[in-house]
């Protein structure tokens, strides 16, 4: 790998300029849109009914927890990371970076960061909206507050790692999207809810250990805590997903 | 091939002194049964070198395997005396236009040069100054702050090789510059190939499934059909080996048989035969400058009113057949 360092930040300041700039504004920012406004829609008629005889930061914190790590977070991943690369390669735009005299796994690299730079922001969005439409009506306070700053983390953190993941898939096959899909609603949906140790091979579950350190609202709050195993495994699982999928983008033919 | 296209056909060398541009040996790439290239051997130096081949030849897979997007299965790629395949350093040296549409359209002309530029490291002031000077190169100074959606054909086309040119390669790859393009655009784009061997000093190799436009950039040529370079160099040896295989000419007319009759005395006709409706013969000659030039006094000899003549062999895929000897 060539180590000079300024044509590997110009090269990838390159990279994630263009495609930040392409996830977030690209035809896909529709379905951010409508899943927002699905958020807010939600949310705001969960805030808008009785809670006298429940815990407010429970439910608040049950709630997106539910919609945003279970559902919202691992879709729009799907679908974000599993396009990204497999457009480019389809649409032959992939050119102008494979005819850069840039290791093609810092090309990989930027497409990564760019990918985690625009779910993060996304899902930023998703937990204010979420957190407002149901807050607003019932009472902002610090644990309130502290609900939000959990679900951001959070959802930084499972950007990162499904990006790595739906990145790789984009790499591996021709249509990463039914890959997504399986991933998403039959391993997280499904296998993740059965009982013993098989729920616990989901990233969701990896995610929720960590959740569960940092809040003590909704189910969150009593799910297993993260140990340093369950953060070194997740750090090893991206290392390795993005490992693979550099190399493979390395050693690909774009005919 | 036949011994006649060997005589000319130059065989690679393994390179000694300075590198070729491109040197093969032997090189074979194949996308599961269908073969883009066959023991294709070529030996490509500076200047301008034209690829000529009809579609499906060839010409693109030699262009990917050069800048290395793909991966040859056998023989011998020389690139500059690189082998290109993971070799991104060497890119540096080598700006690529392809023949199909990649530019992200949402972006202005500036914008997609700046890109670009980023990715080929370069520094701030020197990119500003780079992109004034291509935009002047390739007169696109008034459109460089549009959106490229809103670019005509030729537009695109020009942006991509001030793209392609951003670095200031020494090789520059060109895959059919002029398809699809109109007449106006074409002389541009030929002129200006042209202009940025003259006077930039770049290697530049286009390709081109009509040999009139490549005569127009170069002399040298290398000619692909099958997957294979049937014929290299200069137009003019080519078209003298051409020139050596009979051409069939169809001449239609009043009173073609008369005709007919005055080219079996000729010393180039090979056969002269009726077509279907006896009013149009088939004339298979060896020389077809001489037969050209006796035309006009055997028409007015042979009192016969010609009303059409056409050469069966005038489209490149007929050379191509000539020279594998088919």
């Amino acid at each position: 790998m060539d180590l000079n360092l300024n044509a590997i930040y110009s090269g990838l300041y390159a990279i994630i300029k263009y495609s930040t700039k392409k996830i977030l504004f690209k035809k896909q920012w529709i379905i951010t849109l409508l899943i927002v406004i699905l958020m807010g829609f939600v949310m705001g008629y969960a805030g808008s009914q009785d809670w006298a005889d429940a815990d407010i930061l429970d439910a608040g914190m049950e709630l997106m927890d539910l919609l945003i790590l279970s559902f919202i977070l691992p879709i729009i991943s799907m679908i974000y990371g599993a396009s990204l690369l497999r457009n480019e390669i389809e649409d032959k735009s992939i050119t102008q970076v494979i005819i850069a005299p840039l290791d093609r796994s810092i090309s990989y690299l930027g497409y990564y960061i760019s990918l985690v730079l625009s779910l993060s922001l996304i899902m930023a969005v998703v937990c204010i909206v979420g957190w407002l439409a149901f807050f607003g009506q019932v009472g902002v306070d610090g644990d309130a507050a502290g609900i939000l700053g959990t679900m951001i983390v959070l959802t930084t953190i499972g950007s990162a790692v499904y990006s790595a993941m739906f990145l790789l898939t984009s790499i591996m096959f021709k249509r990463p999207i039914y890959f997504g899909l399986f991933y998403a609603f039959i391993w997280e949906g499904f296998i993740g809810l059965m009982p013993g140790a098989i729920g616990q091979y989901t990233i969701k579950h990896f995610i929720r250990s960590i959740g569960a350190g940092m809040t003590d609202f909704g189910s969150l709050g009593s799910y297993m805590e993260a140990d340093g195993g369950i953060y070194g495994a997740l750090i090893m699982l991206m290392i390795v997903l993005l490992g693979i999928g550099a190399l493979l983008f390395k050693n690909k033919e774009f005919p | 091939m036949n011994s006649q296209q060997n005589a000319t056909f130059q065989q690679p060398m393994q390179p000694q002194g300075p590198p070729p541009v491109i040197n093969t040996i032997n090189l074979c790439k194949w996308y599961g049964n269908v073969i883009g290239l066959n023991n294709f051997n070529v030996q490509i130096g500076d200047g301008i070198t034209g690829i000529v081949g009809p579609n499906g030849a060839g010409k693109s897979t030699l262009f990917k395997l050069i800048i290395g997007s793909i991966k040859s299965n056998a023989g011998y790629m020389g690139v500059m005396g690189q082998k290109p395949w993971g070799n991104t350093k060497q890119l540096a040296s080598i700006g690529f236009c392809p023949d199909y549409d990649f530019l992200p359209l949402s972006m202005t002309g500036r914008e997609y040069l700046e890109f670009m530029g980023g990715l080929h490291a370069m520094e701030k002031t020197h990119l500003k100054n780079r992109i004034a000077e291509l935009a002047n190169i390739v007169k696109m100074e008034k459109d460089m702050d549009r959106d490229m959606g809103g670019y005509s054909k030729g537009m695109k086309q020009r942006l991509k090789i001030a793209g392609a040119l951003i670095h200031n390669p020494k090789l520059l790859l060109l895959d059919e510059p002029l398809s699809g393009t109109d007449p106006i655009v074409r002389r541009d784009i030929i002129n200006l190939v042209k202009k940025l061997h003259k006077e930039y000093g770049h290697n530049i190799i286009v390709s081109s499934h009509v040999l009139h436009e490549i005569e127009r950039m170069t002399s040298n040529i290398v000619l692909i059909y099958k997957g294979r370079a049937v014929a290299s160099g200069k137009i003019s040896e080519i078209r003298a080996l051409i020139d050596q295989h009979p051409h069939n000419i169809v001449l239609e007319g009043k009173n073609i048989g008369a005709l007919a009759k005055s080219f079996l005395d000729q010393p180039y006709t090979v056969s002269v035969g009726y077509n279907h409706n006896r009013e149009s013969i088939t004339i298979r000659v060896t020389q077809p400058d001489e037969f050209f030039d006796s035309m006009p006094a055997l028409l007015e000899n042979s009192d016969c009113k010609l009303d059409k003549m056409f050469s069966l062999d005038d489209n490149l895929e007929s050379i191509f057949k000539y020279l594998v000897g088919w």
